[in-house]
């Protein structure tokens, strides 16, 4: 009981911080940066928290609903919101295909097998320049104040969609982790052999999770798409301002919970957007050589995540005043 | 005859991959862990023979013995400072750490190097020789040759000396090995410095026909994991022979298909290795 109040002061707490903030300024626009973020973090946390298969892939899945929703817009007029249906199913389509090979792979084959295939999708977005623009990327066309057309002049409106996004995927990551599919991926985390003696069919708890995680994640990639109404391959597709930056969220918040990738994405992404913002108008590089120190670090120290971290610190502390 | 000249352009080029993808086998096999870093060592590589030859006027040729010793007391460092805390801990925290190694890599050359392409100019860089219709352009013979050379002393060190034998016997079951003595800590830091630096070798062999900066490693992440791959993971002699055959894919796939889709062949073939043979294409199960 006590915990569903929390969440709904968190939620309360969530809808009412931009009457503090401009509708247009910098800071409503990294906040809601980290509210996609912490999302796209959730929505990885099913195959790699769960299941514990560490994708390096996920940004395939993000920029396939960007490219899909983007193209259909631009090509045919469809509104984003059912360019969204439109590249989960793609998505989530791309996912399940992708399992057939990568079904029995775990680990370390895992992690390269799904970066490599995003890694293809990024070279394919860059050589098909006659559907999808090539490197030069794709600008969503501006219409803005349209909630049909998902686009609107200022940033208020993008928070509030992209708040439900993350409670919507939260919800869905929480429902699956007590459904009988979260005990089937935890039961083949800790040993696929000893959940398929006890009667689990792994190759399907596997492709359900990998299909609704893919889905989720390109349904975010149209918001994002709407959101920041220009994209090319590396920004969609890339290895590390996609893929390893949602891992490295769920992991610093911790990994297979459902607070981990909230706490994540509002550390690193206002933290990257300061070292931006302090560093990078001096030189290149700097910011992203930050966040790859911040991820050994993380790993080096606590790669359960934060909280652990936290928790482990207070207990300590506990202990030292008592005794 | 374009494609037997295709075929033998990929042969020279899969030597030095072959060189390449030794260093990322060798990693795995010794310590079963997937160095995600590993290309970044053949971008250092790159810029050791560069700034040999810039400052010293030595050969990139000659360079890649600098570049070797020097990736190897730096992989071993990194190997005792960083990767030594993972080695037990789950998957993840290993993939992500190497993860963390390549962003950090890459960044601190891009802030030290600067972003732009650096070559070197050679006597010998525009000859070429001619076997009947076929030509084979000197700076492939010279890299290929270098890289034969390589892999022939890595086979003398790891089959004849007691090192390679222990690194061997570590690879095989690490407990036995230290329970015949074997310093299995000392051994994961060889494999490591050996394997960077071999890697680090390969790149700079071909210096004298590729440009470099610090974002050049992209370019080889794919060939090089598909390689090691197709060999098997960890297996040596594979090493080579995906080594050869990415080089011969991607030569005689340009044939058919626009130069952009290269990467794609080899993905197709990434993808199907690890579906069907996931210990590779000769390996036996390791």
């Amino acid at each position: 009981m006590k915990s569903w109040l929390v969440v709904a002061a968190a939620i309360v707490a969530a809808c009412a911080l931009p009457l503090f903030l401009a509708p247009s300024g910098y800071p409503i626009r990294v906040i809601a940066l980290a509210l996609l973020f912490a999302a796209l973090g959730q929505a990885w946390n099913i195959v790699g928290g769960l299941a514990n298969q560490i994708s390096l892939g996920h940004a395939a899945f993000f920029g396939l609903g960007a490219y899909t929703s983007t193209l259909l817009l631009i090509n045919f007029g469809v509104s984003p919101w059912v360019g969204m249906l439109a590249g989960a199913t793609v998505g989530g389509f791309a996912a399940y295909i992708l399992s057939f090979p990568t079904m029995k792979l775990s680990g370390h084959y895992f992690a390269l097998a799904t970066l490599a295939f995003s890694e293809v999708l990024r070279v394919l977005a860059s050589s098909w320049a006659s559907v999808t623009g090539g490197p030069a990327g794709l600008s969503v066309p501006f219409a803005p104040d349209s909630l049909l057309m998902l686009q609107f002049k200022s940033t208020l409106p993008y928070y509030y969609i992209i708040l439900v996004a993350l409670i919507a995927v939260t919800g869905i990551f929480v429902w699956i982790r007590q459904s009988a599919l979260g005990y089937r991926l935890r039961a083949l985390r800790e040993s696929v052999d000893a959940a398929e003696v006890i009667g689990v069919d792994t190759a399907r708890a596997k492709v359900i999770a990998a299909v609704i995680s893919a889905a989720l994640t390109a349904a975010l990639g149209v918001l994002y798409a709407q959101f920041t109404y220009f994209f090319d391959p590396d920004s969609v597709f890339g290895v590390i301002s996609i893929s390893i930056r949602i891992a490295l969220i769920t992991i610093l918040g911790g990994v297979g919970t459902a607070i981990g990738p909230i706490v994540g994405a509002f550390v690193i992404i206002p933290l990257e957007e300061l070292a931006n913002v302090l560093l990078s108008s001096r030189t290149a590089g700097l910011s992203q050589l930050f966040f790859g120190i911040l991820l050994i670090a993380i790993i080096l120290v606590q790669p359960r995540g934060i909280l652990v971290l936290i928790k482990s610190g207070v207990n300590r502390a506990r202990r030292g005043k008592t005794s | 005859m374009a494609f037997v000249q295709a075929v033998l352009d990929g042969l020279m080029i899969g030597g030095v991959y072959a060189a390449i993808s030794i260093g990322l086998t060798l990693v795995f096999g010794v310590m079963g862990i997937v160095n995600f870093a590993q290309a970044e060592f053949l971008m250092l590589g790159m810029f050791i023979a560069y700034f040999v030859w810039a400052y010293l006027g030595l050969d990139p040729l000659i360079g890649s013995i600098v570049a070797f010793v020097i990736i190897f007391a730096l992989g071993i460092v990194i190997q005792r400072t960083l990767i030594q805390r993972v080695m037990r801990a789950p998957a993840v925290a290993q993939i992500f750490l190497t993860v963390g190694l390549l962003i950090v890599i890459e960044n601190l050359a891009l802030l030290a190097f600067g972003s732009s392409f650096r070559s070197v100019s050679t006597s010998y860089q525009t000859s070429s020789l001619r076997l009947g219709p076929l030509f084979i352009g000197v700076p492939y013979l010279a890299a290929f040759c270098m890289a034969v050379l390589s892999g022939f002393a890595l086979w003398l060190f790891m089959d004849k000396s007691w090192y390679g034998q222990a690194m061997r016997a570590t690879a095989q079951n690490p407990l036995a090995a230290r329970l015949m003595g074997i310093n299995v800590e000392r051994m994961q830091q060889l494999a490591f410095g050996l394997g960077v630096g071999l890697t680090a070798f390969g790149g700079a062999i071909i210096l004298p026909y590729f440009t470099v900066n610090p974002t050049v490693a992209e370019q080889f992440v794919i060939l090089m994991f598909t390689a090691v791959v197709l060999g098997g993971l960890g297996n040596i002699a594979g090493a080579v022979v995906g080594g050869l055959t990415v080089g011969i894919i991607q030569s005689v796939s340009a044939l058919v298909f626009p130069i952009q889709l290269q990467n794609f062949v080899l993905f197709l073939a990434f993808i199907g290795v690890l579906a069907l043979r996931p210990h590779g294409l000769i390996g036996a199960s390791r």
